[in-house]
């Protein structure tokens, strides 16, 4: 009590400080506030051209003001003008603006054209509203109706190509989490932008539990003007997201159904071998090139191959073939089916080839459905949805469900208002590749692994899998995914926020108090059983479950001041603190030696009397972390001509020292809009062009909570021992596990845009174009420290220096032809060069986190990208001895073998010959929407496109050469190096062959494609329909395809990889190893059909 | 006006409010200590000083969750020892782990080789850096009686020499540091001009006076252990006379003696017995759900497929370490010794079929086809991975039988973790140790008795059909044996093999290496025999298993330079600011 009492004193005086400030700039305020004066009224209706239906919450605003009104439920509004002779603008969500001269009239009606590219009207900037036009920072606003064609359960991933100078990488697992990137790449690790929904920040995997159907509108802050006011958290810029609110008028019920059918993009079967003798020759040209004895035990005389009747461990040796009587003989012995035993004895038939793509992927159906009720009063407003999702995956045993209610409210009395938003989300996952999994473990990992020749089952009823020698160490992918088709993840997601505010002074003062919550519940359970039938069998079953709770709240109030003074000087400023708090825990236990071989779905739990008691472990963890700002704005302009903005933010973060906690993130912005200068006028077929200039800086504290100290502990794997030499049981030791850095202090983005908006032939044509330069310094990162500093993860510094620069832009056109057609097209595309700057004192580089078999293939270098790709430069083959002997000196080089480059020209090839061999980022990417409006006729289609990315393929280590007996290339057999054929893609088949596989420049491809992602055509009933089932008031059919076709030299899979996810002690490294091909769950090509129904 | 004041004194209220709800605490808010972890103050007593030394234990398998790496981080040595030497081919199959063939082929300039090496010396280093934790937190607290001070200092000490040793038999030029150094970037970063053999030996020196004769638990270095472990050491340095003076007092005066049959040392029933001088206890079931105590970095080792462990099959005796097994009919002394030119001319799988006498211990160390496998059934061809890559051979030294019960019941693969203990110092090394320091001193007829006494053993036990427990180890003479012709012969008084420094020196290092095979010693042992031997024995090893094993016509030479240590890792040396110097002949 005491302790408390004395901070309060102590902190009281701050307080005093921040409650003068706070009320002397209300006074001002107060001050300015009292001259304001009324002048004329005009009033209207808005409606819907097409349909005739009144429009409801239509904006209508004074030209080049910001006095506006919105129409109410009969779409009726009434407008207080300065003068008859001004002009209005009407819009809409959703509608094309217009424009309406007022010409001395009283009485306006409007209709407004639904609109297939959106222009963004009342932006959502942070804790605020803002109109695009008069934005001078860099903001992206979202389609959010083309975004929605896109049937993915994650709004993120629907984003994709959307949005210039943001990068999005998922894959085809139902519900997996997407990486998305802001203008490059700014940190050694955790460089995921700050997700604010409704103004309640999240985490990212928040955003599976949103509906994408909820969603109003979606806008990314680009640059540093635009997101300093999250100063905190916004260095990886800022994706703000709305959900949909009630508007005054009449209840609107609209039911959204869209169900699909989904297909892999491509297949391994079109890349693999699918004919077990075709895989033999391959085989036996391993053996026979490095002059090895070629293994008989599977398809017998190499001379005279053929698919052996049966397989099992045998002797190594002899092929296995059934007589006339049944009986099987292998070698000298002979044996019938009826020695089949599980699990010591299993024998499986031999195959002639099996399709094991098409045993592990199937047709998946996909289904949302989606009753939003909306409505409103005067004083009250109300948006209520319930959405259902079920995507099954086309990998078998794969599901993503997820049911979410939402309900959004808002009452008015007198000055305040009082409002919730809120939404609960239940979802479950089961199989798949989940956030992004890669690698050898994973379904395709396996299925890589499985020759043509092993069958899905054995003789019995069990899985068949490769245990024979030379039949590799994979996993039946079939019987993995099978084996885990319980294992559910389970996420329970209740986020929103409530809040009150008061508009005083005639609505130029707002100030509001909003209290927001994000708590997430994980539960999941896994159980990894006995794989008797594999190479490398795993005969016990164990069993973990585990339990996550995350809480946050995150406390916010502002005071908003617009005013118009004198007319023409337009000033809004912005003053706010907040707080946030974040609490993680989770409970997790294990248990193994179920006396049950195979546990059913009633026996698997964590209890002693299922499995060995002594195996038993269980185990907790937590986190805690906290930020605290205070933060400010100030926007003016003068005639919607002049534009300058300032922000400036403070933050104190509790991961950070004690003696550097906080921050200051200023930043400030100026915008011209010079088609509004006289000397311009001359340029009529220029509507609007707005230069734009900005300069801030953001802040990044996004690592481990309690790393300023050093830390200690031990674990049973790690610091315990058996001392007594017992053999059973272990005791505690301990030792330092983390070195603490009471100095930490915030990572700082410097960022600098320059840009412009500009409109033709009265905005039909749009165009936007920012250049930008983003410098992060003080980096946040652990560089390495040497190994005689023990293994302690070494302490976080300040120490990198990272730079991005690109540019972006977005053209878009509305065209109309006749009177019934309209049509638009928008393209965007972005550009953006990463480099690394320094990464800590005297140290040049250091690798990646992903290791293949063959070790580290990333690099994270100065003077190059973040987590390019590392290894030798190939120089075609050593075509014969000669050219060995004139060549630099190599360990290994052989006649047909990969030829290295000397790069150092020291005159032999060692591991310093390895270098910068391709880079994941792409040079450009782009996205192209159009769209065509024929009467009741619709169609709209998206193409993306990424430009010179490379990707490393890492699967050729199985595919090309063949490490652990796996599947290969078909083109294997006909490409490789032979005497005859020098020319050829790959080097010659040998089992002895240790060379030709290092990593090098033969993995890295190039990944450049170009994707048809959608094409949809509706149709929307006519009146005439709807008057046969009184309360429709529209009904909208259509049917679409997505990934229909695909453009790429990628030889791999997929070339829309997911971001490989990997971890450090300081946090997520993801970014020093994107685009690398471990084998990915391919995306899907969806042909859905759908309905929109408005009652 | 009136209207305005009341607005604004509500609008004062709101913010009062909001901030007053922050003021709650809000100096304590942004203090948030870490969750679930322990701190310096927490841990500066007894109870942190035992952990931290526990802690420095727990890395003599050579591996823990926090240093990972891979396989060549195992204390075993197995593939820095033996897969490096003629005893053993890396096994499994070509591309697995290809890290280990660059080792296998001499390529130890290249990439894989710098990331095995990497990982050797940062867990080596973490074993440096827990046993200066401890004596460091040890100087700094107090409640601790002089004998409990003492005993863990002993310890501690023991253990920092102990990875020093391991350190410089791979490197040989190391940076040496003590808990007094640690900060001093310098200090710990260079190894230009370090003596580590000198401080290897104050550390020992000064665990012999610290520490007890005896402990009271097994795991626990006493006064013996660090006696015995100077004798090593100097020996390994070229101190035979030193070597010599220590090993005999342990020979005499300590408290080991040899195991009555070979395999009980190796067996988990005989773990702790009197053979040894230092093991790392292995436990499974003990809590840890991973079995990460149970032999982890030495898991691959077992036969594959069609075997009852079915994976890895790594480690694979080498067709001159079976030909070594390989008996002169007349005498039963070793072929290596009686027909030094010839001995390894047989190309051919010896299998059960063959006749030709040997040494019994072979069937403790290699399995072989026909012949039983502890009493896991006899070994068949479908037990190896790819035997026309690396020949038709097992691992089987260290494995435990099936009777024993010592597999874990967790993790993946989980009978390839167990609690059979690893030896890092069994005291019939010492007694070879000691032997070659008789040689190299001159006492020839000493060394020809430690011999004798090491083959008399060998001679007591031979494999049995291993149908039960009870008939894993039979008489060498057992009509049950149809596998093999084992012969085991002594050198008499007199013998010519030790009538001079040369023929006794070969007669103990064959004896050495048929003894310790398979346990990570033969790469340092011939290095040891100097440069000019090693080589010969290397190269004309590669030489000859070309026509064996295709793939070691990709071998390099091994040159002198080869025979004096291996690379620094390269990793380290741009992690030193320039401190840290590769070896001569690497750079």
């Amino acid at each position: 009590m005491k302790n408390s009492l004395r901070s309060h004193i102590r902190y009281e005086s701050a307080w005093m400080r921040y409650i003068l400030r706070t009320g002397l700039a209300l006074i001002f305020l107060l001050i300015t506030g009292i001259a304001y004066s009324q002048n004329t009224q005009v009033a209207g209706t808005i409606t819907d051209a097409s349909s005739g239906q009144p429009l409801p919450g239509a904006n209508i605003v004074v030209k080049g003001t910001t006095t506006g009104t919105t129409s109410d439920r009969q779409g009726h509004f009434t407008l207080q003008v300065p003068s008859l002779q001004d002009t209005v603008v009407v819009s809409f969500i959703g509608y094309n603006n217009k424009v309406v001269p007022i010409n001395g009239r009283t009485s306006i009606n409007v209709n407004l054209k639904p609109q297939t590219v959106s222009g963004g009207e009342l932006v959502v900037t942070g804790y605020t509203t803002q109109r695009q036009r008069n934005i001078s920072g860099s903001v992206s606003s979202v389609d959010v109706g083309q975004v929605n064609k896109v049937s993915s359960a994650n709004v993120l991933q629907k984003l994709k190509g959307q949005v210039s100078g943001v990068t999005i990488e998922s894959n085809g697992s139902p519900g997996s989490v997407s990486t998305v990137r802001i203008r490059g790449v700014n940190s050694f690790q955790n460089n995921d932008p700050l997700y604010i929904i409704d103004g309640v920040q999240v985490q990212s995997n928040t955003l599976n539990a949103l509906s994408p159907d909820d969603i109003e509108s979606v806008q990314v802050l680009k640059d540093a003007a635009a997101a300093s006011i999250y100063g905190a958290r916004a260095s990886n810029g800022v994706v703000i997201i709305t959900t949909k609110q009630g508007r005054p008028g009449q209840l609107q019920v609209t039911l959204d159904s869209r169900v699909g059918v989904a297909t892999p993009v491509n297949g391994y079967n079109n890349i693999l071998m699918q004919k077990s003798l075709n895989y033999f020759k391959v085989e036996k040209a391993f053996y026979k090139n490095a002059g090895l004895p070629i293994p008989q035990n599977i398809f017998g005389d190499p001379n005279n191959p053929s698919v052996p009747d049966f397989i099992w461990p045998n002797d190594g040796n002899t092929q296995t073939y059934m007589d006339d009587q049944g009986v099987i003989h292998y070698g000298s012995d002979q044996t019938t089916l009826n020695a089949y035993s599980f699990p010591n004895n299993l024998i499986m038939r031999g195959s002639a080839g099996t399709d094991w793509w098409d045993q592990l992927f199937d047709p998946a159906l996909q289904q949302s459905h989606n009753l939003n009720i909306s409505g409103g009063g005067d004083k009250y407003t109300y948006d209520v949805s319930f959405n259902y999702l079920d995507n099954e995956g086309t990998m078998r045993y794969n599901n993503f469900e997820r049911g979410t209610v939402r309900a959004n409210t808002q009452f008015e009395t007198g000055v305040f208002t009082f409002g919730e938003n809120a939404s609960f989300a239940i979802d479950k996952t089961i199989g798949g590749m989940p956030n992004g999994t890669m690698g050898e473990d994973t379904p395709i990992g396996n299925l890589i692994k499985m020759q043509p020749v092993i069958p899905v089952h054995d003789v019995g009823t069990w899985w068949a899998s490769g245990k024979a020698n030379t039949l590799g160490n994979g996993s039946n992918p079939v019987a993995e995914s099978w084996k885990n088709r319980d294992d559910a993840t389970n996420h329970n997601t209740f986020f929103g926020s409530v809040f009150s505010s008061a508009e005083l002074f005639d609505q130029h003062l707002k100030l509001k108090t909003q209290f927001s919550f994000d708590v997430n519940r994980t539960n999941g359970h896994n159980i990894n059983l006995p794989t008797f039938e594999n190479s490398e069998p795993n005969s016990v079953t164990s069993f973990n479950e585990y339990f996550n709770k995350s809480n946050s709240w995150t406390f916010t109030n502002t005071a908003e001041y617009t005013q118009t003074f004198l007319g023409n000087h337009n000033v809004h400023a912005l003053a706010g603190v907040e707080s946030h708090r974040n609490v993680f825990r989770q409970i997790g236990g294990s248990i193994a030696g179920f006396v049950s071989t195979i546990p059913g779905t009633d026996s698997q739990y964590i209890s002693s009397q299922l499995a060995d008691p002594n195996t038993k472990d269980v185990g907790s963890f937590g986190r805690r972390s906290t930020l605290f700002s205070y933060f400010g704005k100030l926007d003016y302009n003068y005639k919607d001509k002049y534009f300058i903005s300032g922000t400036i933010r403070r933050d104190g973060s509790s991961r950070l020292g004690p003696n550097n906690r906080w921050g200051t993130f200023p930043a400030v912005s100026v915008g011209w809009r010079i088609s509004d200068e006289s000397f311009m006028q001359w340029a009529n077929f220029l509507s609007d062009l707005k230069l734009r200039g900005s300069w801030g800086q953001t802040g990044n504290q996004q690592i481990a909570p309690g790393r300023t100290v050093d830390q200690f502990g031990g674990g049973t794997g790690d610091t315990f021992y058996d001392i007594t030499g017992s053999n059973s049981s272990i005791t505690q030791g301990f030792t330092r596990t983390d070195v603490g850095n009471p100095d930490l202090k915030w990572e700082t983005d410097t960022s600098t845009d320059f840009g412009f908006d500009a409109g033709f032939m009265d905005g039909r044509l749009q165009v936007t174009f920012d250049w930008y330069k983003k410098v992060i310094s003080d980096l946040l990162f652990a560089p390495v420290v040497p190994g005689t500093q023990g293994a302690a993860n070494p302490p976080i510094k300040n120490v990198g220096k990272m730079s991005n620069t690109g540019y972006e832009f977005q053209v878009s056109y509305n065209g109309t032809i006749g009177d019934n057609l309209n049509w638009n097209v928008s393209l965007n595309g972005s550009h953006y060069t990463n480099k690394i700057e320094r990464i800590a004192s005297g140290e040049n580089s250091f690798f990646g986190p992903v290791q293949g078999r063959g070790g580290v293939l990333n690099i994270n270098k100065l003077g190059y990208s973040i987590g390019d790709f590392y290894g030798y430069q190939t120089d075609g083959f050593y075509d014969s001895q000669q050219e060995i002997d004139n060549s630099p000196q190599f360990a290994g080089a052989a006649v047909g073998r990969f030829k290295f480059k000397d790069i150092n020209g020291d005159g032999k090839i060692t591991a310093a010959d390895k270098t910068i061999i391709g880079s994941y980022h792409p040079d450009f990417t782009s996205g192209l929407n159009l769209g065509l409006q024929w009467k009741n006729w619709d169609f709209s289609t998206f193409i993306f496109g990424s430009f010179g990315n490379d990707i490393f393929n890492l699967t050729n280590e199985f595919t090309v050469f063949r490490l652990f007996d796996t599947n290969v290339r078909k083109d294997l057999l006909t490409d490789s190096w032979t005497p005859n054929h020098k020319n050829a893609k790959y080097p010659m088949m040998n089992e002895n062959d240790d060379v030709s596989s290092n990593y090098s420049s033969f993995y890295v491809k190039n990944g450049s494609y170009v994707r048809l992602k959608n094409i949809q055509i509706g149709y929307t009933l006519p009146n005439s329909f709807l008057a046969l089932l009184p309360g429709l008031s529209s009904v909208r059919v259509y049917v679409q395809g997505e990934n229909l076709f695909t453009i790429t030299k990628y030889p791999g899979l997929d070339p829309a990889l997911p971001a490989n996810q990997t971890n450090s002690a300081v946090g997520n490294t993801a970014d020093q190893g994107r685009g690398i091909d471990r084998g990915t769950y391919p995306h899907n090509r969806i042909v859905s059909v759908g309905v929109n129904i408005k009652f | 006006m009136k209207k305005l004041h009341k607005i604004f004194g509500l609008a004062v209220i709101a913010v009062v409010l909001a901030v007053v709800f922050y003021a709650c605490d809000t100096g304590n808010f942004l203090d948030v200590s870490p969750q679930g972890s322990l701190n310096s103050q927490t841990l500066a007593n007894k109870t942190g000083v035992e952990g931290n030394l526990i802690s420095a234990y727990a890395m003599l398998d050579g591996w823990s969750t926090s240093t990972q790496g891979l396989w060549g981080v195992a204390a075993s040595n197995w593939i820095w020892g033996d897969v490096a030497s003629d005893n053993a081919y890396k096994g499994s199959q070509s591309g697995d782990q290809p890290n280990i063939t660059s080792i296998e082929l001499y390529h130890w300039t290249t990439s894989l080789t710098d990331q095995y090496l990497n990982d050797r010396w940062r867990a080596l280093y973490e074993g440096i850096s827990r046993s200066n934790a401890t004596l460091k937190l040890l100087h700094s607290v107090s409640g601790m009686s002089q004998d409990e001070s003492d005993n863990v200092e002993g310890q501690a000490r023991f253990l920092r020499a102990h990875y020093y040793f391991e350190a410089w038999k791979m490197w040989k030029n190391i940076p040496v540091f003590t808990e007094k150094d640690e900060g001093d970037l310098k200090a710990t970063t260079s190894n230009e001009g370090t003596d580590p053999i000198k401080q290897i030996e104050a550390d020992l020196n000064a665990a012999i006076k610290l520490l007890p004769t005896t402990q009271s638990e097994a795991g626990r270095v006493t006064q013996w252990t660090a006696k015995a472990y100077l004798g090593r050491v100097q020996a390994y340095s070229g101190d035979y006379s030193g070597a010599r003076t220590t090993l005999k007092d342990v020979m005499d005066n300590g408290p080991y003696a040899l195991a009555d049959n070979f395999r009980d040392v190796f067996s988990v029933a005989g773990n702790n017995g009197s053979e040894t001088i230092l093991s790392y206890q292995a436990s499974v079931n003990d809590g840890e759900p991973n079995g990460w105590n149970g032999d982890y970095p030495d898991r691959l080792e077992f036969p594959h497929s069609g075997s009852p462990f079915g994976c890895c099959g790594f480690y694979q005796p080498s067709q001159n370490e079976v030909n070594a097994f390989k008996v002169d009919p007349n005498n039963g002394l070793p072929l290596m010794v009686t027909q030094p030119n010839s001995w390894n001319n047989d190309d051919a799988n010896f299998d059960s079929s063959r006749t030709a006498p040997v040494d019994p211990r072979l069937d403790w160390t290699v399995g072989r086809d026909g012949v039983p496998f502890l009493d896991w059934g006899k070994h068949e061809p479908g037990w190896i991975r790819s035997r026309s890559y690396s020949g038709p051979y097992s691992f089987k030294k260290r494995l435990y039988s099936k009777a024993s019960g010592a597999a874990s019941s967790v993790g993946w693969s989980s009978f390839q973790l167990n609690s059979n203990n690893l030896h890092l110092y069994r005291y019939a090394d010492a007694l070879l140790l000691l032997a070659e320091a008789d040689v190299e001193t001159g006492h020839l007829d000493e060394a020809r008795q430690i011999v004798n006494k090491i083959r008399t053993r060998a001679g007591q036990a031979a494999q049995g059909p291993g149908t039960g427990a009870d008939n894993i180890e039979v008489p060498i003479n057992d009509p049950s044996i149809t596998w093999a012709n084992y012969q085991v012969g002594t050198y008499p008084p007199g013998s010519p093999y030790f009538a001079d420094k040369a023929s006794a020196r070969l007669a103990v290092r064959a004896e050495r290496r048929l003894e310790l095979a398979q346990e990570g010693h033969r790469l340092f042992d011939l290095r040891r025999y100097g440069a000019t031997y090693a080589e010969q024995v290397l190269n004309n090893f590669t030489q000859v298993e070309q026509n064996r094993r295709p793939y070691y016509q990709d071998a390099s030479q091994f040159d002198d330079i080869d025979a004096k240590y291996y690379p620094i890792p390269s990793q380290q040396i741009d992690l030193s600011h320039g401190n840290l110097v590769q070896n001569d002949g690497f750079k």
